[in-house]
């Protein structure tokens, strides 16, 4: 780059013999050191231009930033003022329809603790063994699974819900949290494989090999060193996966599809907050829009906690590691 | 493997902790150390039958993960069969959907889908580039830390609250100040014209971009630091300027990680279908202008099929399921066969 030249060793230009030096072409000493002179001016001269066009760019990327955060941060702290008004004792306790004075959403809080509780259920261990699976088999089989774990993740939450209804609650013909659970659980369990198996291997192999050199069973092997030292690892990601379940609307839409009831049995059409945010939020009504900010507050905030959560597990295991 | 203590190599020192007895009795007390206790604790534990069980579980996890990634695929295949032997794949380029008249046609909703993803990625791709590269590149330690976890934490957001936010925040001022705005500027009245009601294919991609960003900022930015420090290093020694060092060294060394997180923020964009559903209108016309109500594959199916539950309409509907999926599959798979190329070829080099 041009910079560099301006950097020229004084000693090069001032031999005119030296072989390869620019120099040579030119003449005497006096007319080297003017060429020289000229390159360091035109240098600076672009060197300031280059300055202006970088402190152009940090401009510019500073105007993307703020673009990028003013809707983001203005959402959150929408939702927050709106939701903030909506809550009360009843809204935690009562599970009134919207409306009525003392309206509340127990039921669907419950609801979703229910669902995403038996989602997790399914998706966690048998997660964890896929992972395992692949951590401990090569070659087309454990590949084919592993990249059908990542093209599972980008499938639409929408097609999974689908599926659930295709499978658990037209054959039955009775919409149930279970098949809820079960779509969500099809949702997760792509993130739990594919986090658990980058959490496991990040337990050094030495340390694999230390319990089998020991005579250790390759199970207890598993149980005592791997699933332990990837621990936090594997809490984080399982964190990660619950968060995104506890949000999603559209698997639930056809499946455990809401109920005004307080419920219990997994069998049961059951409420979750993100339905109760659907339907009330597109309601015409500022009654029922309220209960949706309040609804969609109390969600936020759960999955704040869990991301949080996540973030300090992993930060731990960062520190231990280290 | 356990069971076998294999013959020290040749030419190995042997150690005195090497202790060879066939059972703990025949070793006097004395001289009993741990290894030979272990040996026998090992040896009277004897049966594979743990290992067994280990392996079967293994192969079961997997199994059971198989079988629902195949049930998924053959259930929806099945239930939209009675579609596509309807009308076959004329369905792709049919653009009127009339129930009452048994004719169904995708076009309206591909050409809905594709919009809207197209202006949310127009909308957030160089916006979040360019945060991310200040972030990762430019900004103070002090303040790229906190507006990194911050971005993060907000990428978590549930996107019915980003629908929420669209629909009850976003359309007013859509239909108030935006639109009227678009409608006024000279060049861009072609894309921006009729009425000004709020719900459009605009704010739709406007929702989308939204809900995409944060994906795009936080794979950017992990793109980017990733890229090797001699490489940087060379460019600053060329006598490259900061900035120059980040456009020409950096951003084409994370090029490939930056592609694959496009392509996968494309791919959450297409099959993102409950706040599409509550911006877009949902109207089955092509649209003419991004002005006009529309209508995705995924705000279509989150709008039918409540009603539908039997039948050919029902069949068609899943048809929509299957579309999208093949779809969002094909942009998803390309995304991670671009992660994995950058992940062989090393970071970024």
């Amino acid at each position: 780059m041009s910079a560099l030249t301006g950097t020229d060793a004084p000693g090069a230009a001032g031999a005119p013999g030296a072989p390869g030096s620019v120099v040579v072409i030119g003449g005497t000493a006096a007319d080297a050191t003017a060429r020289r002179r000229t390159i360091r001016a035109t240098s600076a001269r672009t060197l300031a231009r280059r300055h202006l066009a970088g402190r152009v760019a940090v401009v510019l990327c500073l105007v993307a930033v703020a673009i990028s955060l003013t809707p983001l941060v203005a959402l959150v702290a929408y939702t927050t003022s709106r939701g903030i008004h909506a809550l009360s004792v009843d809204f935690f306790t009562h599970s009134i329809p919207a409306g009525i004075p003392g309206a509340g959403i127990s039921n669907a809080i419950v609801g979703s603790l229910i669902i995403v509780g038996l989602g997790a259920a399914m998706a966690v261990p048998v997660g964890i063994v896929t992972a395992l699976f692949l951590l401990e088999r090569r070659g087309l089989i454990a590949g084919t699974v592993r990249f059908a774990a990542d093209v599972l993740t980008g499938v639409p939450s929408i097609a999974i819900g689908i599926f659930a209804y295709a499978v658990l609650v037209e054959p039955f013909a009775h919409f149930s949290a279970l098949a809820g659970s079960f779509a969500l659980a099809v949702l997760m369990l792509p993130i739990v494989i594919r986090s658990s198996e980058a959490a496991m291997r990040s337990v050094p192999r030495t340390e694999w090999e230390a319990g089998l050199a020991l005579g250790v069973r390759r199970g207890r092997v598993v149980r005592s060193i791997v699933l332990r030292g990837a621990l936090p690892g594997l809490v984080t990601g399982n964190l990660l996966a619950v968060a995104r379940a506890v949000g999603e609307t559209a698997p639930l839409l056809f499946t455990s599809i809401g109920s005004q009831l307080f419920n219990l049995d997994p069998s049961q059409p059951t409420a979750a907050m993100p339905l109760v945010i659907y339907a009330q939020g597109t309601s015409p009504f500022p009654v029922d829009q309220l209960i949706a900010w309040g609804t969609a507050f109390v969600l936020l905030v759960l999955v704040l906690i869990l991301s949080v959560l996540a973030r300090l597990v992993a930060g731990r295991l960062n520190r231990h590691a280290r | 493997m356990p069971d076998d203590v294999d013959p020290p190599a040749p030419g190995a020192p042997r150690t005195p902790l090497t202790v060879r007895a066939s059972t703990l009795e025949e070793i006097p007390p004395a001289e009993r150390t741990p290894v030979a206790g272990v040996q026998e604790a090992l040896r009277k534990r004897g049966s594979r039958r743990g290992g067994r069980l280990y392996a079967g579980l293994r192969w079961g996890g997997a199994t059971v993960f198989a079988a629902v990634a195949v049930a998924l695929v053959v259930s929806l295949l099945t239930s939209s069969s009675q579609a596509f032997s309807h009308s076959g794949l004329s369905l792709l380029w049919t653009g009127t959907w009339d129930p009452p008249h048994r004719i169904f046609g995708a076009e309206t909703l591909i050409v809905g889908t594709l919009v809207t993803t197209a202006v949310a990625l127009v909308l957030a791709v160089p916006i979040g580039v360019a945060t991310a590269a200040f972030l990762a590149e430019l900004a103070p330690r002090w303040l790229a830390a906190p507006l990194s976890v911050l971005i993060d934490l907000i990428a978590a957001v549930p996107s019915i609250v980003v629908g929420l936010w669209g629909l009850l925040v976003l359309t007013p001022v859509f239909a108030g100040h935006v639109e009227p705005f678009f409608q006024k500027v000279p060049v861009l009245e072609w894309f921006f014209h009729g009425p000004a009601v709020g719900p459009s294919i605009l704010l739709a991609g406007v929702v989308l971009a939204v809900m995409i960003l944060p994906t795009i900022v936080a794979l950017s930015r992990t793109a980017l630091a990733g890229v090797a420090l001699t490489d940087r290093e060379a460019a600053r020694a060329l006598g490259g300027t900061r900035w120059q060092v980040v456009r020409r060294a950096v951003i084409p060394g994370a090029r490939t990680g930056i592609e694959a997180a496009v392509t996968l923020a494309m791919g959450r964009a297409l099959g993102e279908s409950i706040a599409v559903a509550m911006v877009i209108g949902n109207l089955f016309v092509i649209p003419h202008s991004l002005l006009h109500p529309g209508a995705t594959l995924g705000s279509a199916i989150i709008n039918t099929f409540g009603g539908v539950t039997t039948g050919l309409e029902r069949s068609e509907v899943i048809a929509l399921v299957v579309i999208l999926l093949v779809l969002t599959a094909l942009v998803n798979a390309g995304g991670q066969l671009l992660l994995r190329s950058r992940a062989q070829s090393g970071h970024g080099t």
